[in-house]
């Protein structure tokens, strides 16, 4: 078994690789996490992104595109819940630049409309104005499976991008934190990603803001949830659904990942913690 | 003759065809009667439509060029979903709960 840890898109990632020959396969998944980051952080001047966000409009690379339209397709699935346009509602609750720099306390914050148009047609994207995009989340899951596409040609893989867990064959136990310890799932195929509000956290007039916003209300989603793991097929869709259930609150969610056959982890401000989705 | 106002006649008239002469000479209607040679008027002519034809297909070809562009484009991108379509199909997620200790934890990204 190999491993190699190291920073990108904000976050600790880890490679694990299960052969003794792996040395190229890390350092090539490695280079694809620098890649993408290169291309998709919006903390980037230079990045594709930012002068999506900076012009309106852009003749992107196929990878800017395609995550582009997986995070819109995201959004008509979701109702809306996961938005890629909630970039101006992050820069108003002060999450304006990477979370390092951030500081801590700061002034005042604002709420911003989230649901702008964005039109993809070939490889150009078009944003309506007074919108931008945030590709933060799912483009931490896109990473995560093409690294693992990469990984998985030297034997099987685990891929975790800071909570973007993408397995390639194997056997891998993967712990899950709840509001007691850890539940550990073993994850042979697929994927599983985390969203809550218990980490990248910061105070604006003396509230307490996070980093998942309410397209809803474009601020900080308020609720009764903290954390929400769930097993997906990809890193993609479950990125997509962690953020989605934790915006519909506790009862929905679990509801939802029930009908939905989607399996979870649900752990509420309460301490309460609840698996669903056909997860026994 | 040999009245003088008779010879200012004869002189004034010499003098005016003279003139006359000279400009007439001078207008060279020969030239204006020459035929321009058929052949030169017909390349001239095939070249100015080859011209127009030219720029009229250079014209369609760099249609042609951007629509096949993006269509190309845009095949890549049905192509990229196609193919994570399938590696999703072959790969829906296996999971349960166990024991054993994790090698690694997920959390809040």
């Amino acid at each position: 078994m190999q491993r190699r840890a190291f920073r990108a898109m904000g976050t600790e990632i880890e490679l694990f690789v299960d052969t003794a020959s792996g040395d190229t396969a890390l350092v090539e998944a490695e280079a694809e996490f620098h890649r993408l980051e290169s291309l998709l952080s919006r903390f980037r001047d230079t990045s594709e992104l930012s002068r999506l966000n900076r012009d309106g409009e852009i003749d992107g690379s196929p990878d800017l595109v395609q995550v582009t339209e997986l995070a819109l397709q995201a959004r008509e699935r979701t109702g809306g819940r996961f938005d890629p346009t909630v970039h101006e509602a992050l820069v108003g609750a002060g999450y304006d630049r990477s979370f390092e720099l951030l500081p801590a306390e700061g002034g005042e914050s604002r709420a911003a409309r989230c649901g702008g148009t964005v039109t993809v047609c070939g490889h150009h994207i078009e944003l309506e104005p007074g919108f931008k995009l945030d590709l933060g989340g799912i483009g931490k899951g896109y990473a995560a499976e093409q690294a693992a596409t990469v990984l998985a040609a030297a034997g099987p893989c685990l891929v975790n991008a800071g909570g973007d867990v993408a397995v390639r064959a194997g056997a891998w136990p993967v712990g899950v934190q709840t509001s007691t310890g850890t539940l550990t799932l073993e994850l042979s195929s697929g994927a599983l990603a985390t969203s809550g509000r218990d980490r990248r956290r910061w105070r604006r007039d003396g509230r307490e803001l996070h980093h998942l916003i309410d397209p809803a209300t474009g601020t900080s989603a308020d609720g009764d949830l903290l954390r929400v793991t769930v097993v997906g097929n990809d890193a993609i869709e479950a990125e997509i659904w962690a953020k989605a259930l934790f915006l519909a609150g506790a009862g929905a969610a679990e509801a939802e990942a029930n009908a939905l056959g989607l399996p979870c982890v649900i752990v509420a401000t309460d301490g309460r913690t609840t698996t669903a989705g056909g997860l026994q | 003759m040999t009245s003088h106002v008779g010879r200012l006649y004869a002189l004034a008239i010499a003098i005016l065809v003279f003139f006359l002469t000279w400009t007439a000479v001078a207008a060279r209607p020969w030239a204006t009667t020459a035929q321009a040679d058929p052949r030169l008027t017909a390349l001239a002519a095939r070249e100015q439509r080859v011209r127009t034809e030219s720029a009229a297909v250079s014209r369609i070809v760099h249609q042609r060029w951007a629509v096949y562009q993006r269509q190309l484009k845009s095949r890549q991108v049905q192509i990229a979903a196609a193919n994570r379509a399938q590696v999703l199909a072959a790969a829906a997620p296996s999971v349960r709960v166990v024991t054993l200790p994790p090698l690694t934890i997920t959390r809040t990204s």
